[in-house]
C-alpha cells in the first residue's frame, strides 16, 4: 500500500504563500506526475512527502495515517533528489548500504539486496568507487539504487532525469516505466517536461502557482483540459487560442488541423492562410499559418507537402474545436447544455472565410 | 617552399620566449625566497658545525658535535622537545576539536550566532604579545589576578597558575587556543556552509541519526580542511614562542621551556653557545619536515578532495 492524501495543506516560506488549500489523492500503484512550470511548488509538495519540509498547516496522510510530523527516516518513503544528493565521500556501495545500516539491517540481507538492485540498475562493477570517478547517468543510477534498495512504499523523484543529456533521458524513462511495472508500488514524479509528464505518468497533477489546475490520466489531460493553461501546456506546439467573441475564446490543437487546397466537407472552422515558417522534423513537419487577419496559427502535418508562401485552407472540424471563457477556463457541453455550445460552434463556423 | 628547419627555430623561438617571461614573472618572489629563506637555511646548517657567538660566530669547527651534545650532555634541550611534543598534542587535539564543535554551533542560523562569530574570532586580530600580557594578568597570583579573584570571591582558595610547574603550561595552552580558535572555526565553518544541504535530507531520509549524519558526513567533507588544520597547527605550535617568552619565560623551572625559547636562550642570551642553537634550530627544522611527510604519506589518502 501506498496512497498519500493531502487534506488542507499550506505552506509558507516566512510571509511567502507557496501552496495554499489544497486538497490531492495520489492513488496506491499509481505512477503519478506532477508537473507544472518551474517554481509552481511541486518539489515543495515532494518535500512534505519525503517529511524534509514539513507543511505549515494541513495534514498529509499515507494509508490514513497521518504523517504530517512524522520524521523522514520513519517514513517509508525513498526519493530521488534533483542533483541526487549521493554522498560524496563515500563509495557507491557504501551509498547504497548507508540507510540498510541505519536501519540495522543484518549483512546478508544487506548484500543480497544490493546486488540484486545493483544488477538491475547496472551499478556491480562501479561498487567500490567513488561517486566522483562516475559519469552523470552512472550517478543518477545510484541515486536510484539508494532509493530501490530501502524497498518502500511510496518512490519520489524530483526532476530525476533533468540532468542527462537527451538520448540518456529517453532510455531512463523507458527504465523507469519499466521498474515501475515491476515493482507496483507508487510513484511520485515531479517534472516541469510534460513530454516526460506524459509518456511516463498514469496520474498526471498539473500545477500552476501553487493551486492543482486538473488531475487525470494523460488522455483525460490531452483529450479534456480543464483551461487555456493545461491546454497550452501539454502538446507541443501548444494549443492554438483564438479570440471567439468578446467574452469567449476558442481553440485547436495544431495536430487536429487538416491542411488543404480546398475546403473539406465537413469541417467547422475553415480559414485561408499563407504557410510562413516550415519546419521539417522528419516524422512530421510544422508550419506557421499566417491569416488574412494577421493571426498566425501552428499545424503539425505527417506528410510534407507545402512549402511556404504556399496558399492552404485550414480546417477544424467540431469535435477538435475548445471553448473557452473570458478566465481561460474550459466550456464543456455537459455544462452548457447543446443548445448553447451549438452557439459556441455555430460562432466559430461563422469565422469562417472559405 | 615549406622550409622545416625554419618552422622549428620559429617555434623553438617562441617556446624561449614563453620560458623567459614566465620565469621573470615569478622572479622577485624567487629572489626573496631564496633571501630571507634558503641563504638563512643554508647559513644555519652552516652555524651548526660551529662553536662560537653572535659576534664570532665561527669561532672553532665541531662538527656533528653539536647535536651529540644537544641529546647528550645539555640539560634542557631533551626537556624542551618534551615540552614542545606535549604542548603541540594538547593544542592540535583541543583546537581541532574545539573549531569543530564551534563551526558546527555557530553555522545554525541564528541571530545570536552573528555576534558570536565576530566575538569568537576577535582574538584573532590582537597581536599574540597582547595576549599574552592580558592573560598574564588574568593569571596573576597578585591581588589584581582575575581568576584567583573570582575563585576567592567564590570562597575557593587562590591557585597559583602560572607560577607553579603543573599549570604553567596548560595556562599557556588555554591561551594559545582561546587566541586561535576563532580563526580555525571560520575555516571550518566555511567548509560547513559548502556541503550541499540535500545531502543531510537525503541522510534524514535513509534514518540516519545526527551523530551519525556527523561522523560519517560532516567529518568526512571537512577532510581537507581538517588535514590543512593539522599540518598548520602542528608546525605552528613546534614554533611557539612569543606568548611562552611573555607569559612564563621558559619558567617556573624549565617546566615551560619549548623549542624555541631554548633556541632564543642559547642563541642570545648564554655565551659561546650560538652554534649548539643553530644545531637545536636544524632539529626543529628536520622533525617539522618530518611531520609534514609523514601527514601527507598516511592522512592524504583519506581526505576527500572535490
Ligand atoms: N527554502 C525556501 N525558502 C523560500 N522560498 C522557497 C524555498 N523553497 C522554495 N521556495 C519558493 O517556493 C516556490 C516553489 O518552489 P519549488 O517547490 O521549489 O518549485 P518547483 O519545484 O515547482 O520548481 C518558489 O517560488 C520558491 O521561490
Ligand atoms: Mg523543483
Amino acid at each position: 500500500m501506498g496512497e498519500i492524501v493531502f487534506h488542507q495543506v499550506e505552506k509558507s516560506f516566512g510571509s511567502n504563500k507557496v501552496i495554499e488549500n489544497l486538497d490531492l489523492t495520489i492513488r496506491d500503484g499509481t505512477f503519478t506526475v506532477l508537473v507544472g512550470a518551474s517554481g509552481c511548488g511541486k518539489t515543495t509538495l515532494l518535500r512534505m512527502i519525503a517529511g524534509i519540509g514539513p507543511a505549515t498547516s494541513g495534514q498529509v496522510l499515507m494509508d490514513g495515517k497521518d504523517i504530517t510530523d512524522l520524521e523522514p527516516g520513519k517514513r517509508d518513503v525513498a526519493m530521488v533528489f534533483q542533483n541526487y544528493a549521493i554522498y560524496p565521500t563515500m563509495t557507491v556501495r557504501e551509498n547504497i548500504e548507508f540507510g540498510l545500516k541505519n536501519k540495522h539491517i543484518p549483512k546478508e540481507v544487506r548484500d543480497k539486496r544490493i546486488q540484486e538492485v545493483c544488477a538491475s540498475v547496472g551499478l556491480t562493477e562501479y561498487l567500490d568507487r567513488k561517486p566522483n570517478t562516475l559519469s552523470g547517468g552512472q550517478r543518477q543510477r545510484i541515486a536510484l539504487a539508494r532509493a530501490m534498495v530501502k524497498e518502500p512504499k511510496v518512490f519520489l523523484m524530483d526532476e530525476p532525469l533533468s540532468n542527462l543529456d537527451a538520448k540518456l533521458r529517453v532510455q531512463m524513462r523507458v527504465e523507469l516505466i519499466h521498474l515501475h511495472k515491476q515493482l507496483k508500488t507508487t510513484f511520485v514524479y515531479v517534472t516541469h517536461d510534460q513530454v516526460e509528464a506524459m509518456s511516463m505518468a498514469d496520474d498526471i497533477v498539473i500545477m500552476d502557482k501553487g493551486k492543482i489546475l486538473q488531475q487525470g490520466t494523460p488522455e483525460q489531460i490531452y483529450h479534456d483540459p480543464n483551461n487555456t493553461y493545461i491546454a497550452q501546456f501539454i502538446g507541443s506546439p501548444a494549443m492554438n487560442v483564438l479570440p471567439l467573441d468578446a467574452e469567449n475564446r476558442f481553440g485547436f490543437r495544431p495536430e487536429a488541423v487538416q491542411l488543404t487546397r480546398e475546403k473539406v466537407d465537413g469541417a467547422r472552422y475553415c480559414r485561408k492562410g499563407v504557410i510562413q515558417v516550415r519546419e521539417m522534423l522528419g516524422s512530421e513537419t510544422l508550419y506557421q499559418v499566417a491569416f488574412a487577419d494577421g493571426q498566425t496559427v501552428s499545424v503539425k502535418m505527417l506528410n510534407d507537402q507545402y512549402r511556404s508562401g504556399d496558399h492552404v485552407v485550414l480546417n477544424v472540424g467540431d469535435n477538435q474545436l475548445y471553448f473557452f471563457d473570458r478566465d481561460g477556463q474550459r466550456i464543456r457541453r455537459a455544462a452548457v447544455g447543446d443548445a448553447q455550445y451549438a452557439a459556441l460552434l455555430q460562432t466559430a463556423g461563422g469565422m469562417s472565410d472559405v | 617552399m615549406y622550409n622545416k628547419n625554419a618552422e622549428r627555430r620559429r617555434v623553438l623561438k617562441r617556446e624561449w620566449k614563453n620560458w623567459a617571461l614566465s620565469y621573470a614573472m615569478i622572479l622577485p618572489a624567487m629572489v626573496f625566497f631564496g633571501l630571507f629563506c634558503i641563504y638563512p637555511l643554508c647559513n644555519l646548517f652552516h652555524l651548526s658545525l660551529f662553536r662560537g657567538n653572535v659576534r664570532n660566530p665561527y669561532k672553532s669547527f665541531r662538527g656533528i658535535q653539536n647535536f651529540v651534545d644537544l641529546f647528550t650532555k645539555n640539560p634542557d634541550f631533551v626537556p624542551a622537545l618534551k615540552h614542545t611534543a606535549y604542548y603541540t598534542a594538547v593544542v592540535l587535539v583541543l583546537l581541532i576539536s574545539l573549531s569543530v564543535l564551534c563551526a558546527v554551533w555557530l553555522s545554525k542560523d541564528r541571530k545570536l550566532n552573528h555576534f558570536a562569530q565576530s566575538a569568537i574570532f576577535s582574538p584573532h586580530l590582537v597581536a599574540s604579545i597582547s595576549c599574552a600580557f592580558v592573560w598574564s594578568w588574568m593569571f596573576s597570583s597578585e591581588i589584581y589576578g582575575l581568576f584567583n579573584t573570582i575563585l576567592n570571591a567564590i570562597g575557593l582558595k587562590s591557585v597559583r597558575w602560572l607560577d607553579q610547574p603543573s599549570t604553567a603550561m596548560n595556562c599557556v595552552i588555554v591561551m594559545n587556543v582561546w587566541k586561535n580558535i576563532g580563526y580555525y572555526s571560520l575555516i571550518i565553518m566555511s567548509a560547513l556552509k559548502a556541503i550541499p544541504t540535500e545531502i543531510y535530507e537525503a541522510a534524514d531520509l535513509d534514518s540516519a541519526s545526527p551523530i551519525r549524519q556527523f561522523f560519517q558526513i560532516t567529518l568526512p567533507m571537512l577532510s581537507p580542511q581538517l588535514f590543512f588544520l593539522l599540518i598548520t597547527i602542528t608546525t605552528g605550535s613546534f614554533m611557539v614562542f612569543d606568548s611562552i617568552r611573555v607569559m612564563t619565560n621558559g619558567g617556573p623551572g624549565n617546566s615551560t621551556q619549548v623549542l624555541c625559547t631554548w633556541i632564543y636562550e642559547y642563541a642570545f642570551l648564554n655565551n659561546n653557545s650560538l652554534g649548539l642553537a643553530s644545531a637545536g634550530g636544524v632539529v626543529l627544522l628536520l622533525i617539522l619536515v618530518l611531520i609534514t611527510i609523514l601527514d601527507f604519506r598516511g592522512l592524504e589518502r583519506k581526505v576527500h578532495y572535490q
